[in-house]
């Protein structure tokens, strides 16, 4: 079952087109990865999902209706989206953004009621922000300042989770965390979550449901097992790459890679517009 | 939350210290207990005089504007998502600038009297300032104004408008070119209660106006992926809170002259005070606004007395050095 999906979308940045009649469906109650190559579209794809870019051609549905005809404030209380590398303004306390979060359920010059102030309260347990509540937001180091727009995106109480690249400028302890506590929501409280990550390792070892990318299309969509293999990340990301079980978790890991030889490929010709390193930054 | 009610107590403090003392200085300066006797309907005439008509109506209009100004700065500072914006990158002081001096280039000497000029000129600024601010609204929209093409269009026509003011400023008589330069440094010229009642509606309506907005604009200043997915109508929020800060400025502007540097430094150190919550932060930009004009007025009158500098330039003052500090103090 699905409650967010696209059909025939398209999406152009100016007059370039960055997708082209793309569907694609968001399982209920799974963390969905998106991974593929920088320029394949898959931040744009995000936000058109999210509504803060407007496609060309086609509509995202939510719940069955276009999520252009539904009001955005009806939209932000079942789905909710971190954007990329968001950015508060000095001073802003830990607490002072979580509560931002309970926008959407608020009505004209209503402050925060008590049921409020518990949804942020839990946020921010969730995140394991507690004792951080009252600091600025500057005073915070990168993987907690993550945490902490996690913990508004879940104060605005959604079944639905959008994040593009939350991991991103994280170091290795810090990447972990923040999609262990996605994990656990998931898990315990069975939302939906939409995760863009770079890391497909990481991608691979939380999703139940992987969407692989290449120049705004689909290549492969599935488990990861499907998604994750040599096959798959040859065509997505043009690499040689070795595939091998997690002994942890029994997801598959890309123990190494290299760059394909123009020999090796079939489309020689037109297969680098990028040219350089997939994977990396 | 306790914190924020000693401050706002702290300011209306300082305020009330400074307008007690501003009443007694002046050209003709007036003893405290003199003062009080006039206040309660008890004093000379030359002491009722002075008080009522030239320098409560001037004092209050400080306040307004001061408040105005301060709030307008706090609006585009949040839209912009940028701290060094003020009410200038609208185009509202370069707008009003021009509108004036054309005004006293074309129409000064066609004026006979002079109760006329004190009238024609609040409104021509006024004119001046909002179709600026339209203008630059227009020409950066493209499918919806994003805050970067706005400060930059901003740039531009205000250099524009700039430049043709200075084109006609040079044409002028001596007598016109200092009057005009006067305005353009700032300077509460529009002393009379007229004035004030004039300016005073806008404040009292749009003030609130902006404060009722204030959750609106604490996800607003978060950027507009952000605020869409919390649900606000991003485009339709920012043409609202532009009118508004539009608005205040213009109205500020036609009384009070193009006081720069006020719009930029209150909200700052508002948000020093209080922190970027827009629920505290406008109320005690307005405030703190409102303090720094009065206060500059003060000083502006009665520091090389019986000439006045203008207003703008005491601000200018005050306010360059603590800006440095403040940059100086921020990593």
């Amino acid at each position: 079952m699905t409650r967010l999906e696209a059909n025939h979308l398209s999406i152009r940045y100016e007059k370039e087109a960055i997708v082209d009649d793309l569907t694609i469906h968001i399982p209920e109650g799974k963390i969905t990865t998106i991974i593929g190559p920088n320029g394949c579209g898959k931040s744009t794809i995000l936000k058109t999902l999210a509504r803060v870019m407007k496609a060309s051609n086609g509509a995202v549905y939510l719940d069955g209706k276009s999520i252009h005809t539904q009001p955005t404030k009806q939209i932000a209380q079942k789905m909710a989206v971190l954007p990329q590398a968001p950015e508060a303004p000095s001073g802003l306390k830990v607490r002072e953004l979580v509560a931002y979060g309970r926008h959407p359920h608020q009505k004209g010059f209503a402050t925060l009621r008590k049921q409020d102030h518990d949804i942020i309260a839990l946020a921010l347990e969730q995140t394991g922000l507690k004792a951080l509540a009252e600091r600025s937001l500057e005073t915070l180091s990168g993987g907690q300042r993550q945490r902490v727009w996690i913990a508004m995106a879940l104060a605005q109480q959604t079944d639905l989770l959008l994040l593009d690249e939350p991991t991103t400028y994280l170091d290795l302890a810090h990447q972990l965390e923040v999609l262990q506590v996605l994990q656990h929501l998931n898990e315990q409280q069975g939302r939906t979550i939409v995760l863009v990550v770079h890391d497909i390792n990481h991608a691979a070892r939380f999703a139940d449901h992987m969407v692989a990318l290449r120049e705004g299309a689909i290549v492969q969509a599935g488990a990861p097992e499907e998604v994750m293999c040599a096959q798959v990340l040859r065509d997505v990301f043009h690499i040689h790459a070795d595939v091998v079980s997690d002994p942890r978790s029994g997801k598959p890991v890309c123990l190494s890679y290299d760059l394909l030889k123009h020999t090796d490929t079939r489309e020689s010709q037109n297969v680098y517009p990028l040219g350089g390193k997939y994977g990396a930054g | 939350m306790k914190r924020t009610v000693w401050i706002y107590m702290a300011i209306v403090v300082l305020i009330f210290a400074v307008f007690l003392l501003s009443l007694q200085m002046g050209t003709m300066s007036i003893a405290p207990l003199d003062v009080w006797r006039t206040l309660m309907g008890d004093g000379t005439e030359q002491h009722t005089l002075v008080l009522f008509e030239f320098r409560l109506p001037r004092m209050v209009i400080a306040l307004l504007v001061g408040a105005g100004l301060a709030v307008s700065g706090a609006i585009l500072q949040s839209l912009s998502r940028n701290e060094l914006a003020d009410p200038g990158i609208l185009g509202i002081n370069a707008g009003a600038g021009l509108a004036v001096v054309l005004f006293i280039y074309f129409f000064q000497g066609s004026y006979t009297s002079l109760g006329e000029t004190i009238f024609a000129l609040p409104l021509f600024a006024f004119v001046g300032a909002i179709t600026a601010a339209f203008l630059i609204y227009t020409l950066a929209w493209k499918k919806g104004v994003t805050p970067i093409r706005l400060v930059l269009v901003g740039i531009g026509l205000n250099a524009g408008f700039t430049a043709i003011l200075i084109v006609f400023q040079l044409r002028m008589n001596p007598e016109d070119f200092m009057q005009a330069t006067v305005w353009l440094n700032g300077d509460i010229w529009g002393t009379s209660w007229s004035h004030t009642l004039a300016v005073l509606p806008w404040m009292l309506l749009f003030i609130p106006l902006v404060i009722a907005q204030a959750r609106t604009l604490n996800v607003m200043r978060l950027g507009d992926p952000s605020a869409v997915s919390l649900g606000v109508k991003v485009e339709r929020n920012r043409r609202r809170l532009l009118i508004l800060a539009v608005m205040l400025a213009g109205a500020s502007v036609s009384v009070g002259g193009a006081i720069s540097f006020l719009g930029l430094v209150a909200p700052h150190i508002a948000r020093r005070l209080v922190g970027p919550r827009h629920q505290v932060m406008v109320p005690t930009a307005a405030m703190v606004g409102a303090f720094i004009l009065l206060f500059a007025d003060m000083v502006g009158r009665n520091l090389l007395s019986p000439s006045e500098i203008p207003v703008g330039i005491v601000v200018a003052v005050i306010g360059a050095p603590y800006f440095l500090y403040l940059l100086m103090k921020t990593p």
